[in-house]
């Protein structure tokens, strides 16, 4: 795949996830869903890290730190919303 | 630039730009890292304050600045293509269809504060808004800083500045817009959806 066209591609998923978002916040409010909405947002900052910014020819260390900045606060919003159920 | 060699590995493992971006964009994430826990710890205090306050905030008007920051990071991203074939001024040209997209984006952040500060739902109006003009707003910051970048980047662009053999500092600015989107990925669900 061409480099043109592997960008087209994670576009194209991230606008698509990104319509998905809300079309799950307006299939109702359950905690459920919730969660689905925030591995989303990860997926989301998955292909910006590693197909817009490359991360995924980076050195490791690197690419952990940029992946897991989402993840890590994904996890904790989960976390609370949780709490707050 | 950084690089180190995979252990079976033919391609070394390579950071794109500056080194010094890249701990620039570490700095900016902890403090945007720090803004979002923030939101969540106080939500989870005010939940009902904060279900309330949110439907007053227009999800489509979020979706379409979500897309609109995404397509100029990929239009910014095929000026990195073109920069790296050595075709400077294609580059410029994607960059310039990155600032339309991108301001895009401003006219609908803008519109949307005027309509918040008419209804009366300022910084002081509750919690939820306090933490939603700085956050917001913060971000907002950065992405007119981004746009200032890409600009000057096109402009340099323009003049031949950069090819394939110094692309360093385009890929710096480049990321620095692509930082701007990955902020707001997070920042979109959280304050315009979940809840």
């Amino acid at each position: 795949m061409s480099a043109s066209r592997f960008l087209f591609v994670c576009w194209a998923a991230l606008a698509t996830l990104s319509v998905s978002t809300v079309l799950l916040a307006q299939s109702g409010a359950t905690g459920v869903l919730s969660v689905a909405i925030l591995l989303v947002a990860v997926v989301k900052a998955w292909l910006i890290t590693d197909g817009f910014m490359e991360m995924r020819h980076a050195p490791r260390l690197w690419r952990r730190l940029l992946v897991s900045w989402a993840l890590v606060l994904a996890v904790v919003v989960g976390v609370m919303l949780v709490v707050v159920d | 630039m950084s690089t180190s060699v995979e252990p079976g590995g033919v391609a070394p493992r390579h950071l794109p730009g500056d080194l010094a971006m890249w701990f620039f964009i570490l700095a900016e994430l902890s403090v945007f890292a720090i803004l979002i826990l923030v939101f969540a710890v106080t939500q989870a205090l005010k939940p009902q304050l904060f279900s309330e306050s949110r439907l007053l905030l227009n999800t489509s008007t979020g979706l379409a600045m979500t897309l609109s920051l995404l397509t100029a990071g990929l239009f910014a991203a095929l000026a990195q293509a073109q920069v790296r074939r050595s075709r400077p001024r294609h580059g410029a040209a994607w960059l310039l269809a990155a600032l339309f997209v991108a301001s895009v984006y401003v006219v609908l952040k803008v519109t949307e504060y005027r309509h918040l500060l008419a209804s009366g739902l300022g910084m002081e109006h509750n919690t939820f808004f306090t933490l939603y003009w700085i956050l917001t707003g913060f971000h907002f910051l950065h992405v007119l800083l981004g746009m200032f970048i890409l600009g000057w980047l096109a402009e340099r662009c323009r003049r031949g500045l950069y090819d394939a053999s110094n692309r360093s500092g385009f890929e710096s600015g480049v990321l620095y817009w692509h930082m701007v989107d990955l902020i707001w990925v997070v920042l979109f669900p959280l304050v315009y959806v979940l809840g």
